[in-house]
């Protein structure tokens, strides 16, 4: 009996799995897309009023020294390391800045805003933060603005209100078209690919993923989607995932798309250990580190994230232009130094401009 | 167990049905998933496949080797999944400090081997719940693991590190590890005074006691013996990839205790084997596998599992309540 009722379980639950399998990339969420054009043309942005916060009273900073502080959700780490070069770069490069980071040694949402508070207190013209959580951090922000001081966000956002300008890394769509024209470059057009992402529910990668099949519809119509899997953020389950599809497509698996920096370079641990190298092409979201491994070995030829100096740069470059007053509610562009003229978008977001590409060209120079 | 002992006019076929019922169960199921899926794409059986499923999932099989023995004697520890994190993260930081490997692969375990004899002498001798302690045990590790890496990954392991990856005669070594134990535990379990004591504990206590047998000493044991498997499989875990995650993996408790629970071992203590917790770890690696064959959704692996885990614990009940 235990022995019918155990069989009739399994067969019943693969059984009624297999009909709820779709054709469409899975995993990717229903909402609109919106990919961008297959050439490097930068999309247009939607007009949407300014929805930022403004300071009260604040004092003429126009081209006078301010005093910044930076408050990633946590330092000690290579990513906001990263940012906090970006930051000095770029004080370093305006002069008229004396920018320093501080911050919680983990990231927690009520040691930063402590260390927010602190620092309105000792009285600074500029915040820069990367919220740890938008809704929490929202009051103590208000509460700068409230006391004159620019404040201005990136990595991580608040509610609009709390801040006057975010500087956001990267579009949904744009990622999007990176992974895919990278795939596209090195598995071939027709390349039959498959994704190893987090959960089919996953905010951020199931709209990479609805927008990566829009792009790869209007740009690559030949690559053939074949599979999503889900690994969690677990890095044994992502290797044994992206082995079980190696096992399973045998040849007519050319590409493995890691939508998570866990994923990413297990895909390509898999790869690596199933002898697949170059015969499988991994594309995926991921920090350098990881990936340094793979990539010394030209078994991953390209990493695709954002540049986090680049990104505290342009963080530190729209602070500086909302103290002169330069940069105002309503505008288009605002000039950052050497990265140009960035866009805005979202009402009150700066975009930093397409995602970055480490390769084995760039990828040494970066810790993180 | 106890059925077929007392009916000497049953069958020999009988006999061996009713004793290792659950046992025959699991194997049939992955005998059948492999036919099946196998029918459907025949990839599935290549040797990659084949061996993929048993490599992949052998620390988890030897966790729940100790597992097992640990319910068997009516405790629990859900606090193995944080205990295998912990250990490769301690056995990643040594391999990259410079150590001899065999420290790296050494401490770790011994490290594991203490924590859960103390995690035993509590529960042996103030007589909490091993439920709660092990809860705590949990927290402990789970925060303090957090707490000491920030997070970081440990990479750059050194080569000679990866005894996963090792494949002597052709066979992944975590899959002799996952064999050669099983074997050993169950001719432990079966011929030596104290593995019998771990079931006399497991299924009454005073009785044990009565019997000259020191329960608080078993449980410790007990404890201490799961502590070495967690530390083997730890370390299987810590050297299969190039990365060391430095989060305890989620969920990894639960599939271990599932494995014991499906494997045979009554959630009530006194029964199982250890060979039926190694069958239903390769069953779940193969479901894991064959899901993606089918191109089902890996949901309906938990989902299977939990359906088996009631179907398995209610026989259990059942059996006990015809048995008494």
């Amino acid at each position: 009996m235990k022995k019918l009722t155990l069989a009739a379980i399994v067969g019943l639950g693969l059984m009624s799995g297999s009909a709820l399998a779709a054709s469409a990339w899975t995993g990717g969420d229903d909402q609109p897309t919106s990919p961008l054009a297959c050439d490097a043309t930068p999309a247009a942005a939607a007009a949407k009023p300014y929805d930022g916060g403004v300071p009260t009273n604040a004092p003429d900073r126009k081209g006078k020294k301010i005093t910044v502080v930076d408050v990633p959700k946590l330092i000690g780490i290579g990513y906001f390391n990263a940012t906090s070069k970006g930051i000095a770069d770029a004080a370093k490069e305006l002069g008229n800045v004396d920018a320093k980071t501080d911050g919680p040694t983990k990231a927690n949402i009520d040691d930063q805003i402590t260390f927010i508070d602190n620092y309105i207190t000792s009285g600074v013209d500029g915040i820069l933060f990367a919220a740890n959580d938008p809704v929490a951090i929202a009051p103590v922000l208000k509460k700068a603005l409230s006391k004159g001081i620019n404040v201005v966000g990136y990595d991580a956002n608040s509610t609009p209100d709390a801040r006057q300008w975010f500087v956001n890394q990267a579009q949904f769509n744009g990622i999007a078209k990176a992974l895919v024209d990278n795939m596209a470059k090195e598995a071939g057009e027709d390349a039959g690919v498959a994704i190893v992402t987090s959960t089919f529910t996953t905010p951020n990668q199931a709209r990479w993923i609805a927008e990566m099949a829009a792009y790869a519809e209007k740009c690559h119509p030949k690559m053939k989607w074949l599979e999503t899997v889900e690994a969690q953020e677990d890095n044994n389950l992502s290797f044994n995932q992206a082995t079980t599809l190696i096992n399973k497509y045998g040849d007519d698996l050319k590409g493995i798309f890691g939508m998570t920096s866990v994923a990413t370079p297990a895909s390509a641990e898999a790869v690596t250990q199933a002898g697949k190298c170059g015969k499988i092409a991994v594309v995926g979201l991921a920090t350098p580190n990881a990936m340094k491994p793979y990539v010394a070995k030209d078994c991953v030829k390209s990493v695709v994230l954002w540049n986090p100096v680049d990104l505290g740069y342009a963080a530190m470059m729209v602070l500086r232009a909302v103290a002169d007053g330069t940069l105002q509610p309503g505008a288009t562009t605002v000039k950052a130094g050497k990265l140009g003229d960035l866009q805005v978008i979202n009402g009150s977001e700066i975009l930093l401009g397409a995602p970055y590409t480490f390769t084995k060209d760039n990828i040494g120079q970066f810790d993180f | 167990m106890t059925a077929a002992v007392l009916s000497p006019g049953r069958s020999n076929l009988h006999r061996f049905l009713s004793g290792y019922g659950q046992e025959i169960v699991v194997l049939l199921a992955i005998v059948a998933l492999f036919v099946v899926v196998g029918a459907t794409n025949h990839r599935f059986l290549s040797n990659t496949n084949i061996n993929s499923i048993f490599a992949g999932n052998a620390y988890i099989a030897i966790a729940a080797i100790g597992m097992s023995m640990v319910i068997m004697a009516g405790h629990i520890d859900v606090s193995v999944g944080a205990l295998i994190g912990v250990i490769a993260t301690i056995a990643g930081t040594l391999a990259v400090s410079d150590y001899p490997i065999w420290v790296a692969w050494l401490v770790p375990i011994l490290f594991a081997i203490m924590v859960n004899a103390g995690v035993g002498t509590l529960v042996a001798y103030t007589r909490i719940p091993s439920i709660v302690v092990t809860l705590g045990m949990l927290s402990i590790l789970k925060g303090g693991l957090i707490s000491a890496t920030a997070g970081e990954w440990i990479s750059n392991l050194p080569p000679e590190f990866m005894i996963a990856q090792m494949r002597p005669f052709g066979i992944p070594s975590a899959v002799w590890f996952m064999v050669a134990l099983t074997i050993l535990a169950a001719l432990f379990l079966r011929y030596t005074d104290f593995g019998r004591s771990i079931y006399a504990v497991g299924g009454n206590m005073e009785a044990a006691r009565a019997a000259g047998i020191n329960p608080e000493r078993t449980v410790i044991g007990v404890f201490a013996l799961h502590g070495l498997f967690a530390g083997i499989a730890g370390i299987l875990f810590a050297t299969q990839l190039q990365v060391i995650q430095s989060t305890v993996p989620p969920n990894l408790e639960l599939t271990i205790i599932t494995a014991s629970v499906i494997g045979g071992v009554s959630i009530l203590g006194g029964t199982g084997t250890v060979i039926g917790s190694t069958l239903a770890a390769i069953l779940f690696a193969c479901i894991g596998s064959a899901l993606i064959f089918l191109n089902v959704s890996a949901y309906w692996l938990r989902a299977v599992l939990g359906l088996m885990i009631l179907a398995t614990v209610l026989a259990d009940m059942i059996r006990r309540r015809r048995d008494t």
